[in-house]
């Protein structure tokens, strides 16, 4: 009897520390938006050239890790890459902000695009079909179809 | 003659030049650059002192500071511009600062428009986060948003201890801690969309020479590390360090100089005179799902139900564009919900998520979202408690006096903090009973942790309580009395009848020790119902335990009340009361006291 007490206990206890058992992830790069990371993994020739190199080589002082998303866990380079970061990592409120014509996404990525926020989410809105045509669309796709609906 | 005049000129200058730099290393503003407190600065690398003995000399270190600029090693000055700026503002120096490539590359990146002091409040399912977190934002001036700022945290570099040697490490400073620094998106994915924790924002009351300071303080910091101690040296520890390093005057560390809790800080750096703007929330994805079911109304609850359950959304054409823009937009935030729980496969997550977005693409409407208020846990209750009161235990009447360092109880004024969540940390309860005229040690609790939280078709979280204490038992036939330690670890679930009504049940595991025991140990289980009633004012707790124990003394059922009335956000009076059925014989006590929190 006193085996199945003890027993009893080492379970109830481990059931209680598994769900602590997850290392605190401070590196977070969302979960969600990992999902929708490019596949291609070939970052396609036209975006190359409009992000100053992609993967910059500088150095980072201040972190001994990165943010898991951004290279140097900044916001950093060109407009394209800074885009293609910020769709990596924030695709599913992107997606939706997109679906319904406003928020803080779109406002973003005006910024980023130094472009009209009304204008740029009113087209984003409005090809919503085209730019979210299948399932399986990824941030370097998004990227593209969005640097060159503005250009 | 002019010679003479010359050479006491240039003693003079030697001679005021010492008294100078004496004055300034004992300024409160040189201190605050050094992180010293008490003529010993907080930072452990070795890199982050020009002088051999800097750590405990900031003398020393001023003067080395001094030697460096005057000299032409600029990849040393470089890691120092905070420093520069002091000693430039206080004209110790005339050289310039050099060009530091990776220096401006990180103001580049970063574009400081000012510093936004964060808190995320408790999450629950990881010990380093019970009391919440704070971290800093260097708000940027790029166009677009704030997304675009930078989250500048503090933490320990933990790599992978299983947890009990992560609690030891981290309480005995084995740890080290630095800054990282990544985009606030990521911050915002990592506690508003993955752990579903608020975050509270305060935008603080910076000038721009301030502003700059910090940024290069914080290159500065960030190239050294520190001995990390959970409850003193931690994540809001350095932070405020490093806002006393800003405004020297805020004297925000030393009012902190046993332990930090996160919140505490918070809440002394909202209350510093002139230095905060505005405050801001930004509610967890839970948060935003739970309030907007809670909007809906019957029609549109039924349809999105109907679609979690059928994961398809034929929404009825009764219902306006408005209302269906609500449903579909909470239906896709609680998609992302599971997905992140790990509770949908990537491709039916896409799928599920790509059909909702199409159909609320082809809505016409432009509703924005309701912004939700939340409750502040700056208007929270202070975090240590003292509760006096007087009871009677079988007749025998007593006085009784508890302290608690921290933090909360599940009848406790819980405005602004985590329903359903306590941690009692370090509770010290002394009786004085007047029959027998002994005062004696009634209760210590080295940590309580009870985390009831309800589960509901949308979410289904596990509830789970862990004691560790001492208390003092009755042998209810000698009625002799004794010390047992316990240590208990109970998991069960809650279910919310309403708004101010939770049951929960847990089942209880406990072992305890003492040589008061028979056989100085004993293993226990119970089964732990009871409900949590929060009434406005009103707060209350009823439950029962029936405990089956592997020695005949520790079999009884446990009934017991609690009610507390608060008075108001620091005072409360509270009435307990405990009947335990110890096989046949009965054990009762009760109990009024006063809560109070400072």
């Amino acid at each position: 009897m006193k085996k199945f007490y003890l027993l009893s206990t080492v379970v109830a206890g481990l059931i209680a520390l598994s769900s602590n058992a997850n290392a605190y992830d401070s590196t977070g790069c969302g979960l969600g938006s990992m999902a929708w990371r490019g596949q291609s993994g070939i970052v396609p020739q036209v975006l190359a050239a409009t992000t100053n190199g992609l993967f910059g080589t500088q150095t980072f002082g201040i972190t001994t890790g990165t943010s898991g998303c951004d290279p140097n866990g900044r916001v950093s380079g060109g407009t394209g890459k800074m885009l293609l970061s910020f769709l990596e990592n924030n695709m599913e409120q992107f997606a939706f902000d997109a679906s319904v014509g406003h928020g803080e996404t779109l406002v973003t990525v005006a910024g980023i695009l130094n472009a009209d926020v009304n204008e740029l989410s009113a087209k984003i809105h409005n090809n919503f079909g085209t730019l979210f045509a299948s399932n399986d669309v990824d941030a370097v796709e998004l990227t593209l179809s969005i640097l060159s609906m503005n250009a | 003659m002019f010679s003479m005049r010359y050479f006491v000129f240039f003693l003079s200058f030697l001679f005021s030049f010492n008294v100078w730099a004496e004055d300034w290393s004992n300024s409160a503003e040189w201190l605050a650059i050094g992180h010293y407190q008490d003529q010993k600065s907080s930072i452990d690398s070795p890199n982050f002192f020009l002088s051999k003995d800097g750590k405990t000399n900031p003398k020393a270190e001023l003067e080395a500071t001094i030697n460096l600029f005057n000299s032409d090693d600029n990849k040393l000055k470089c890691q120092f511009p905070a420093r520069y700026l002091f000693l430039k503002k206080h004209k110790l120096i005339t050289a310039k600062f050099p060009k530091c490539e990776e220096f401006e590359e990180f103001k580049h990146d970063l574009q400081p428009a000012g510093v936004t002091l964060l808190f995320t409040d408790a999450y629950m399912n990881n010990p380093s986060s019970l009391f919440g977190h704070t971290l800093i934002r260097i708000d940027t001036k790029r166009k677009g948003t704030q997304m675009l700022a930078h989250g500048a945290n503090y933490g320990a570099f933990t790599g992978e201890n299983p947890g009990p040697l992560y609690a030891l490490f981290g309480l005995t400073g084995r740890y080290f801690g630095g800054f990282t620094v990544k985009p606030y998106y990521d911050i915002i994915n990592t506690y508003n969309n993955i752990e579903n924790r608020d975050i509270w924002e305060l935008n603080l009351d910076l000038t721009q020479e301030e502003l700059n300071f910090f940024v290069a303080h914080l290159w500065e910091i960030g190239q050294t590390q520190s001995r990390y101690y959970f409850f003193s040296k931690n994540c809001s520890y350095m932070l405020l360090e490093m806002l006393d390093a800003v405004r020297p005057s805020l004297k925000l560390a030393s009012k902190f100089p046993v332990q930090v809790i996160p919140l505490d800080s918070f809440k002394a750096v909202f209350r510093s005179k002139d230095f905060v703007k505005d405050i801001n929330y930004r509610p967890s994805r839970q948060k935003q799902i739970v309030e907007a079911v809670a909007d809906m109304n019957d029609v549109q609850k039924k349809a999105y139900f109907k679609g979690l359950r059928e994961k398809k959304y034929d929404l009825p054409e009764n219902l306006s564009e408005d209302e269906k823009s609500d449903i579909l937009g909470t239906a896709y935030q609680f998609v992302q919900y599971q997905y992140v729980a790990k509770k949908l496969e990537l491709a039916d997550y896409r799928k599920q998520s790509f059909e909702i977005l199409r159909q609320r693409s082809k809505l016409k409407t432009t509703k924005k979202n309701k912004k939700i208020k939340g409750k502040s846990p700056l208007e929270s209750h202070e975090s240590m408690r003292l509760s006096a009161g007087i009871g009677a235990k079988n007749g025998n009447v007593f006085e009784e006096i508890a302290y608690r360092p921290a933090y909360h109880s599940l009848t406790d004024n819980d405005f602004g903090l985590l329903k359903g969540a306590e941690i009692n940390f370090l509770e010290t309860k002394l009786r004085h009973y007047n029959q027998d005229n002994k005062t004696v040690l009634q209760n210590f609790d080295l940590l309580t942790i009870r985390s009831i939280s309800p589960a509901d078709e949308m979410f289904n979280p596990l509830s789970f309580q862990i004691k560790a204490n001492i208390e003092r038992w009755t042998d209810a036939v000698s009625k002799k009395e004794g010390y047992i330690g316990n240590l208990m670890i109970g998991t069960g679930k809650a279910y919310a009848f309403s708004d101010n009504i939770w049951g929960f049940a847990f089942w209880n595991n406990k072992a305890s020790t003492g040589g008061f025991l028979p056989h100085n140990s004993m293993l226990s289980f119970g089964l732990n119902t009871g409900v949590l009633l929060d009434f406005d004012k009103w707060k209350g707790l009823l439950e029962v335990t029936p405990w089956l124990a592997s020695q005949k003394i520790g079999n009884m059922t446990s009934y017991r009340a609690e009610l507390n009335y608060v008075i108001d956000t620091n005072v409360s009076v509270s009435a307990e009361a405990l009947f335990e059925d110890r096989y046949g014989k009965d054990e009762n006590e009760f109990l009024l006291k006063m809560r109070y929190f400072f």
